[in-house]
C-alpha cells in the first residue's frame, strides 16, 4: 500500500520528497475520485455546501446581525421603532447594561423569569428523555414488523401544528374538560382541578408533551442502528440483560441522548406560547414571554433584541458542551 | 389608546396573538426603511425631537393640510375596475359589509375590495412607511395619529364625499385628536370595565363600592383575567386607587399601580391575555378586565347549552372610566382616493354600521344607534346594556393618550416587572 509519489505522476498536488504514510496520502488525494480516478476542480466538492451556506448566511447570520444591531442600536424618536446601528464601533450598550441590572443588580426583577426558565426546561427535558427512551427502545428492538407503524405514530404529532396541539390541551385541561371529567368520574379526585390557573406543573407538562417527539426520533435512529450481534456478544460473555443495557446499549446511544437533549432544550428556552396558552399568568413567565412582550410593545424592541442576544449567549454554553462531547465521542469511536 | 397588544374582537377563534407576537415580526418591523439607513454613525436623535404635539381633550390639535398633500377635488367619479385595499386589525370588520355589500353598491364601477390585516400598530406603520404598499384605507389609533400625519402618510379628507358624517355623534366632526376632522372619521367606540359571570361570582360587582377591587378577591384565585395591554392594565390599577389621570408621569402613582398589580399576581394569579371574549364564556375566567365590544361578542363563544345571560359588564355609571375610540383614515399611497372616500361614507351608514356591530361587537358612534335601538334590535343583549357607550360617557371618560418617551418608559418598566412574575 505504501506507494511512492512518482507512481502517480498525474497528481499535481503531491509534493516531492520522502514517501508519506499511507493515511496522510489518502487525504491529500481527496480530489481524485476513488472509483473512476476522475479529477475535479478545487471548488467542486465545496460547492456542494454552497446552498446550505447561502441559506444559513441569508436566513440566519444576516437576521442575527440585524437583531444584534437593534440590541445595540437606537430608537426612532418619532415613531419609536428600532433603528439598528450597523457599525459595531458605535454600538450603544445602555440597554444591555440596564437589562443586566434587572437580572443581576439590586433591582433584579427579571431574575426569577430566567431561573424559572432554566428550571422548567431542565425538568421538561429530563421528562422528555424518560418518556422517549423506553418508547424509542421498544420501537427499535421489539416492534418487529410493526416498526413502520410505530414510527408513524412517533411522527404523527408533527402533522398537527404545535399551536393546535396546545389549544387542544386547553380544552382537555379545562375545568369541565375530559381530564377533569375522567378523574372525577373514576373517583380519583373529589372535584375538578383548575389546571390552567397558572401552574408550573401544567407548563412543564405542556413543554414535555410538545417537544417529546424531537427526543424520540434521534433516540430511535441511534437504538435502531445498534448491531444486535453486539448485544448477543455481551450476553454470550455472561452479561445479564440489565448489564448489557448499561454497558452496551446505553453508552452506544449516548450521542443520540445528547443530541435529543440539545434539540429539545434549545427551542424550549425560547418557547412562549405553551406558557401563554396553558397558564397566561405572570407567575410562570419564561424568557420567551419577556421577549415576546418587549417585541409587541412600542418602543421596547431594543429590550427584546437584547434579551434575544443574552439568551443566545447563555445557550452557547450547552451548545459548546454538546459539540465538545460529540467531538470526544467521535474521537473515541475513531480509535 | 395604545392598543398595540390589542386583539379586536371577531368570531374566528384562535387567530392573531401567537404568530403576531413572534420574534419574526420584530425583524420584519425593524426592516424596511431602517435597513436602508446609513451605515455610518447614527445621528444622535435629539431628545426633544420635532415630534408632533400630544393631543388631548384639554389640548385639541388641528393637523395642518400641507401644500404638497392637498385633498382631492369634490365631485369626482369613482375609479373604475379598481381594487380598493383596506388595511385593518385582524378580524375587525365584517367581510359582508366591507367587501360584498360595497362591491354590490359600486358594481357599476367594477370595484373589488381586498382586506389586508395587521396585528400591532407598529407593524402597520412600519409597513406603510416603507412606501412599498398601496393600501387605500387604514384603521389607526388616535394616539399615533399625529405621527402618521406628520410623516405625510395620510390624505386629507374631502368632506363633500362623506355626508354620512352627520349620522355620527357631533363630537366626531371636531374631535380633540383631529380638529375639523381633517384626516379621520370614527369607526368604533368602547369602554374598558370589569366583566364577570353571575353564575360563578356571587357578589353583584356593579354594586360594590369599588368594583375594580373584585379582581383582587382571593375567592377568584386562578379565575381572574387581566388585559395584556400595558396601558389598560396599569390604567385599571390607577383607577382602582382613585387616580384618574391615565397618562400620569408621576413615578409615585405608577409605582402605586405597579405594587397593586404585583399584589394581584400574588393573590389571584391572573390570566393575562387579550382573550377576554373567549375566556369568560368558556369559564376559564369568572371575572375579568374587559373591553365593552369584546363582551358583546362573548355571547357567541358561550358553550352550547349555556345561557349567555350570565355574562355581566360594569363600567362606572357616571362615565368616569377608561374610554376609547378607533378611526378610519385614507392613506396617501393608495391608488383609489375617490372610492376610499365613498368607503368611509359607506361605513358611516347606519344600516351598514349596525350590521358590522352585529358581527364584531364594537359599537359605531352613530346618533341613531341609541341604547334602545341596539338592545331592541338585539345587537346587544339586554343583560349587557352596560356595554353601550353613551356620548356622555365619551365626554366624561378618561382617555389613554400618547405618552412622552420618558413617561412611556416608566409605564413599560412597571409592566415588565409585573409580566416577569417577579
Amino acid at each position: 500500500m505504501a506507494t511512492l509519489p512518482v507512481q502517480r505522476p498525474d497528481a499535481t498536488d503531491v509534493e516531492a520528497g520522502p514517501p508519506t504514510p499511507p493515511k496522510q496520502r489518502r487525504r491529500r488525494g481527496r480530489r481524485v475520485s476513488a472509483t473512476s480516478g476522475a479529477r475535479y476542480p478545487r471548488w467542486y466538492w465545496p460547492a456542494f455546501a454552497a446552498p446550505g451556506i447561502i441559506w444559513l448566511g441569508v436566513l440566519f447570520v444576516l437576521p442575527l446581525y440585524v437583531v444584534i444591531s437593534i440590541a445595540f442600536g437606537t430608537i426612532d424618536p418619532l415613531f419609536r421603532t428600532p433603528v439598528p446601528t450597523w457599525n459595531p464601533a458605535w454600538w450603544d450598550t445602555t440597554a444591555l447594561r440596564t437589562l443586566l441590572g434587572h437580572i443581576f443588580g439590586s433591582d433584579a426583577f427579571l431574575a426569577p423569569a430566567f431561573v424559572r426558565t432554566f428550571a422548567y426546561v431542565t425538568v421538561a427535558t429530563a421528562l422528555c428523555l424518560l418518556v422517549a427512551y423506553p418508547v424509542a427502545y421498544f420501537v427499535a428492538r421489539y416492534a418487529g414488523r410493526r416498526k413502520v407503524f410505530y414510527l408513524l405514530l412517533l411522527v404523527a404529532p408533527f402533522w398537527i401544528s404545535y399551536m393546535m396541539r396546545m389549544l387542544a390541551w386547553v380544552n382537555l385541561l379545562s375545568t369541565d374538560g375530559l381530564l377533569n371529567r375522567g378523574l372525577v368520574g373514576t373517583g380519583l379526585i373529589g372535584g375538578p382541578v383548575n389546571w390552567l390557573d397558572g401552574r408550573a406543573s401544567t407548563v412543564v407538562l405542556g413543554l414535555t408533551y410538545g417537544y417529546v417527539p424531537y427526543m424520540a426520533l434521534p433516540l430511535f435512529a441511534a437504538l435502531d442502528r445498534i448491531d444486535p450481534s453486539l448485544l448477543e456478544a455481551s450476553r454470550d460473555l455472561g452479561a445479564s440483560r440489565a448489564r448489557t443495557f448499561w454497558r452496551v446499549t446505553l453508552p452506544m446511544s449516548r450521542p443520540a441522548i445528547l443530541a435529543g437533549l440539545v434539540i429539545t432544550a434549545l427551542p424550549m428556552f425560547g418557547d412562549y406560547f405553551t406558557n401563554d396558552l396553558l397558564s397566561g399568568s405572570p407567575g410562570t413567565s419564561m424568557v420567551g414571554n419577556l421577549i415576546n412582550d418587549a417585541v409587541s410593545t412600542p418602543g421596547q424592541a431594543i429590550t427584546g433584541a437584547v434579551l434575544v442576544v443574552l439568551l443566545m449567549v447563555i445557550l452557547l454554553i450547552p451548545m459548546l458542551w454538546y459539540v465538545r462531547a460529540t467531538a470526544r465521542a467521535d474521537t473515541e469511536a475513531g480509535r | 389608546m395604545a392598543r398595540d397588544l390589542w386583539e379586536p374582537s371577531g368570531r374566528p377563534i384562535g387567530r392573531r396573538a401567537f404568530l403576531a407576537r413572534s420574534a419574526g415580526a420584530a425583524l420584519a418591523m425593524s426592516g424596511g426603511g431602517a435597513l436602508l439607513a446609513a451605515c455610518g454613525k447614527p445621528s444622535e436623535p435629539s431628545k426633544k425631537a420635532a415630534g408632533p404635539p400630544l393631543a388631548s381633550p384639554e389640548n385639541p390639535v388641528t393637523w395642518p393640510i400641507t401644500a404638497d398633500n392637498q385633498p382631492i377635488a369634490a365631485g369626482l367619479e369613482p375609479e373604475r375596475n379598481a381594487v380598493l385595499k383596506l388595511y385593518n386589525w385582524t378580524d375587525y370588520i365584517y367581510k359582508k359589509v366591507a367587501v360584498d355589500d360595497f362591491q354590490k353598491k359600486y358594481k357599476k364601477y367594477g370595484v373589488k375590495v381586498e382586506i389586508s390585516t395587521f396585528n400591532t400598530m407598529d407593524e402597520a406603520i412600519a409597513k406603510i412607511r416603507t412606501g412599498q404598499v398601496d393600501f387605500d384605507l387604514f384603521f389607526p389609533t388616535y394616539d399615533r395619529l399625529g405621527k402618521i400625519v406628520q410623516a405625510g402618510l395620510l390624505r386629507p379628507l374631502t368632506h363633500s364625499y362623506i355626508p354620512n358624517i352627520d349620522q355620527a355623534w357631533p363630537v366626531f366632526k371636531n374631535p380633540f385628536y383631529d380638529q375639523e376632522w381633517h384626516y379621520t372619521v370614527p369607526y368604533t367606540v368602547y369602554t374598558t370595565g370589569v366583566a364577570w359571570r353571575n353564575d360563578k361570582v356571587h357578589d353583584d360587582v356593579a354594586k360594590l363600592s369599588n368594583p375594580y377591587e373584585a379582581l383582587w378577591d382571593e375567592r377568584y384565585r386562578g379565575r381572574v383575567g387581566i388585559l395584556d395591554d400595558y396601558r389598560e392594565a396599569i390604567s385599571m390599577a390607577l383607577l382602582k386607587n382613585g387616580i384618574t389621570n391615565l397618562n400620569t408621569g408621576d413615578p409615585k402613582q405608577i409605582d402605586t399601580a405597579k405594587q397593586d398589580l404585583l399584589l394581584l399576581d400574588k393573590t389571584v394569579k391572573p390570566v393575562v391575555n387579550v382573550k377576554d371574549y373567549v375566556d369568560l364564556p368558556e369559564g376559564r375566567t369568572w371575572i375579568t378586565q374587559a373591553w365593552s365590544g369584546d363582551m358583546n361578542n362573548a355571547q357567541y363563544y358561550m358553550p352550547k347549552g349555556q345561557d349567555p345571560a350570565v355574562i355581566r359588564y360594569w363600567f362606572p355609571a357616571d362615565g368616569h372610566g377608561a374610554v376609547g375610540s378607533d378611526l378610519i383614515a385614507i392613506l396617501r399611497g393608495g391608488k383609489n382616493p375617490v372610492l376610499a372616500h365613498h368607503f368611509l361614507n359607506h361605513m358611516l351608514d347606519f344600516d351598514v354600521a349596525m350590521e358590522n356591530l352585529g358581527w364584531n361587537g364594537y359599537q359605531p358612534p352613530l346618533t341613531k344607534a341609541t341604547p334602545e335601538a341596539m338592545v331592541t334590535d338585539e345587537y346587544i343583549p339586554k343583560t349587557l346594556e352596560t356595554t353601550v357607550v353613551l356620548p356622555s360617557d365619551f365626554d366624561k371618560g378618561y382617555r389613554q393618550l400618547e405618552l412622552s418617551p420618558e413617561v412611556d418608559n416608566l409605564w413599560n418598566s412597571a409592566w415588565q416587572e409585573f409580566k416577569a412574575g417577579a
